[in-house]
């Protein structure tokens, strides 16, 4: 990405940030205290959480798509494995599910430090080598015994606890990401990762210690996509190869964040909320050209507003530089 | 060990692993010329297998027949759809990253169009040669005293070798022996140069476009020929299989893809012999991924200067 592509705080006026933030702020309150009554007020509890999920999926691919200019494709690896160390850690150990959610968020950093060296690779090489890794998890997991893994059915973890616990679970790690990510957009980590996407040399020079900043924002990024797995397998009290590591998962991500905007805070958030709904409404009244629809309108946004809604609001009226987080 | 079977494997995987080079040199195209990472190439191979089906089963016709047809249908498609979609493309940030999430849309749209069409299901291809196997050789005592293993191939396999061979030297001969090939070979190198010396680009990346449609269509009609029967939902696996072999080979490395092609077939074939089926498959990843941390050029590539 360009210099001109990345909306950024230019000249910083103290003023500016802090109406930027406190937008911010008021909005992910306004997401918090609508989605917390959705269960009280009786609303669609799947559509919410699998709302909140996608978010937070899409907030935490930014950390590293948006800010440090890797495009993971194999992002569901993660998403995977915290979904599996979850159902492992509660139906064959035995550990209750709210201590296994954080286990499963551990497991997930702890393979992303593995496959770090990854990061090495630039472009379209780390894309690939990165959706290579996402299919071999899968086939291991299809491959490791059944007692641990289930095999390719999966496992069945069954309800463990109120149905609302698991949704509230997921609106932490909703709010949770959210707070990260405006944190991160104003922290020297955040500045020194929009240096190194644009300009890698230059920003070395400038004494920023290129490796481990990309590794930090990696770390985040794998951080919520295997929380966002676990609580789902939680949710949904079921899990199997197929979904679990379902290249659907990443490429949906993937479209969210970037139908909002990469880059910025609100994007991610914007593109998931307008997108969720379209798919739900195009799910509802066409069920079999749901997929056609979906790939149109991949193609579309990618032709003709390549930055994302946010992006583009911004580029079109860069007063809202002002505004938007 | 049995020999026989070893053998069958090795032969298998000549076989595939020239299909799998026929992927990886149609993707090398479009990845060279076009700095486009095709995410519905599986779908455009699909597609020329299907183009196949159907004309066997509504007029009878030979797939070796449906041969050329595919290939000029699907050279006019890509050759227009260059122009629907790249052009426009190149003008966003990441046309590389852009280029990719693009096609998986139309790969999303492809997908779902077969099966509206065809639905979910694995259709049979039923066209079959005579006789249906060849004997290949016989090798004495495979299974003890005076007891002859023979080492049987379908004729349609190999006849599908035979045909994929004379492709890939007809594109051999036509990108290293043709003017246009080697301005197709010239843009790989420096898509800036190229127009300098006054090669219109368009023209030549819509060819590029329409090569690699062709191409993929073809390999989809052969692939009928390797394996009788087509799944809309296999396209994903094609695709990563050409991803496999052409960074192993080295992006945009035409000869490099061909080698690697044959390598990960065998490797694959050979292995489905001696392990289980899963694991034969992690085999051809996990080679990918020590390649690209010891190589990350591709075993043939050389290091891209940018």
């Amino acid at each position: 990405m360009h210099s001109s592509a990345a909306p950024r705080p230019v000249s910083d006026a103290p003023r500016e940030g802090t109406i930027r933030r406190v937008i911010w702020y008021g909005l992910v309150l306004a997401v918090l205290v609508w989605c917390a009554a959705i269960p009280v007020l009786g609303g669609n509890l799947s559509l919410y959480f699998a709302m909140m999920m996608w978010v937070t999926l899409a907030t935490g691919l930014n950390f590293i798509a948006g800010f440090a200019g890797y495009m993971p494709f194999g992002y569901v690896a993660f998403y995977g494995i915290g979904a599996y160390v979850t159902g492992i850690a509660v139906k064959i150990v035995g550990i209750p599910v709210y201590a296994a959610i954080p286990l499963a968020g551990a497991a997930g950093m702890l393979f992303a430090l593995l496959v770090a060296p990854t990061l090495r690779l630039s472009g379209i090489y780390f894309a690939i080598v990165s959706l290579s890794l996402a299919v071999i998890c899968q086939r291991i997991v299809s491959l490791l015994p059944d007692e641990i893994t289930g095999g390719s059915l999966g496992i069945i973890i069954g309800v463990t606890t109120d149905r609302e616990h698991g949704y509230y679970a997921m609106l932490l790690v909703l709010v949770a990401a959210l707070v990260t990510a405006s944190w991160l957009a104003h922290s020297r980590l955040g500045r020194a990762l929009r240096a190194i996407r644009d300009d890698p040399e230059a920003a070395d020079a400038m004494g920023v210690h290129v490796a481990r900043s990309r590794l930090y924002a990696w770390l985040l990024a794998t951080l919520f996509a295997a929380l966002a797995g676990g609580v789902q397998a939680w949710f949904s009290g079921a899990l199997d190869p197929q979904t679990a590591f379902d290249v659907l998962v990443t490429a949906k991500t993937v479209i969210y964040a970037m139908a909002g905007g990469l880059g910025t805070v609100l994007g991610p958030f914007v593109g998931t909320v307008v997108l969720v709904w379209v798919d739900e409404l195009i799910w509802r009244s066409f069920p079999v050209l749901n997929n056609f629809l979906l790939g149109l309108i991949i193609v579309l946004l990618i032709l003709f507003a390549p930055r994302g809604i946010v992006g583009s609001l911004m580029q079109r009226y860069p007063r809202l530089r002002a505004y938007i987080m | 060990m049995n020999t026989v079977l070893l053998v069958n494997g090795l032969v298998g995987g000549i076989v595939f692993g020239a299909v799998y080079a026929l992927i990886g040199a149609s993707l090398n195209v479009l990845c060279g010329v076009l700095r486009i990472i095709n995410f519905a190439h599986g779908e455009f191979i699909l597609a020329g297998g299907f183009l196949a089906y159907v004309l066997l089963n509504a007029f009878g016709l030979n797939p070796l027949l449906a041969l050329p047809i595919a290939a000029a249908a699907f050279f006019a498609a890509g050759y227009l759809l260059y122009f629907l979609l790249i052009p426009r493309l190149a003008r966003s940030d990441e046309p590389e990253t852009s280029s990719f999430l693009m096609m998986f849309g139309v790969s999303l749209m492809m997908v779902s169009t077969f099966i509206w069409i065809f639905e979910a299901d694995v259709r049979p291809v039923n066209f079959s040669f005579d006789p249906i196997n060849v004997v290949l050789f016989t090798i004495e005592d495979a299974y003890g005293e005076g007891r002859d293993g023979r080492v049987l191939v379908p004729t349609a396999r190999l006849v599908a070798l035979a045909v994929n061979a004379v492709i890939i030297a007809a594109m051999t001969w036509f990108l290293y022996r043709t003017l246009a090939g080697k301005a197709m070979r010239a843009a790989i190198m420096n898509r800036e140069a190229v127009q300098i010396v006054g090669i219109d680009i368009h023209r030549l990346s819509a060819s590029a476009f329409g090569l690699a449609a062709a191409l993929a269509a073809v390999t989809g009609v052969l692939l009928t020929l390797v394996v009788p029967s087509i799944d809309p939902n296999g396209g994903a696996d094609l695709t990563l299989i050409g991803f496999i072999v052409i960074v192993l080979g080295g992006l945009g490395h035409p000869v490099g893809a061909l080698a690697a092609g044959i390598l990960f077939g065998v490797v694959e074939q050979v292995s489905n012999v001696l392990l289980p089926q899963a694991a034969a498959q992690m085999l051809g990843f996990m080679i990918l991924i020590a390649v690209i941390f010891v190589r990350p050029e591709g075993l043939f590539g050389k290091v891209r200067s940018r």
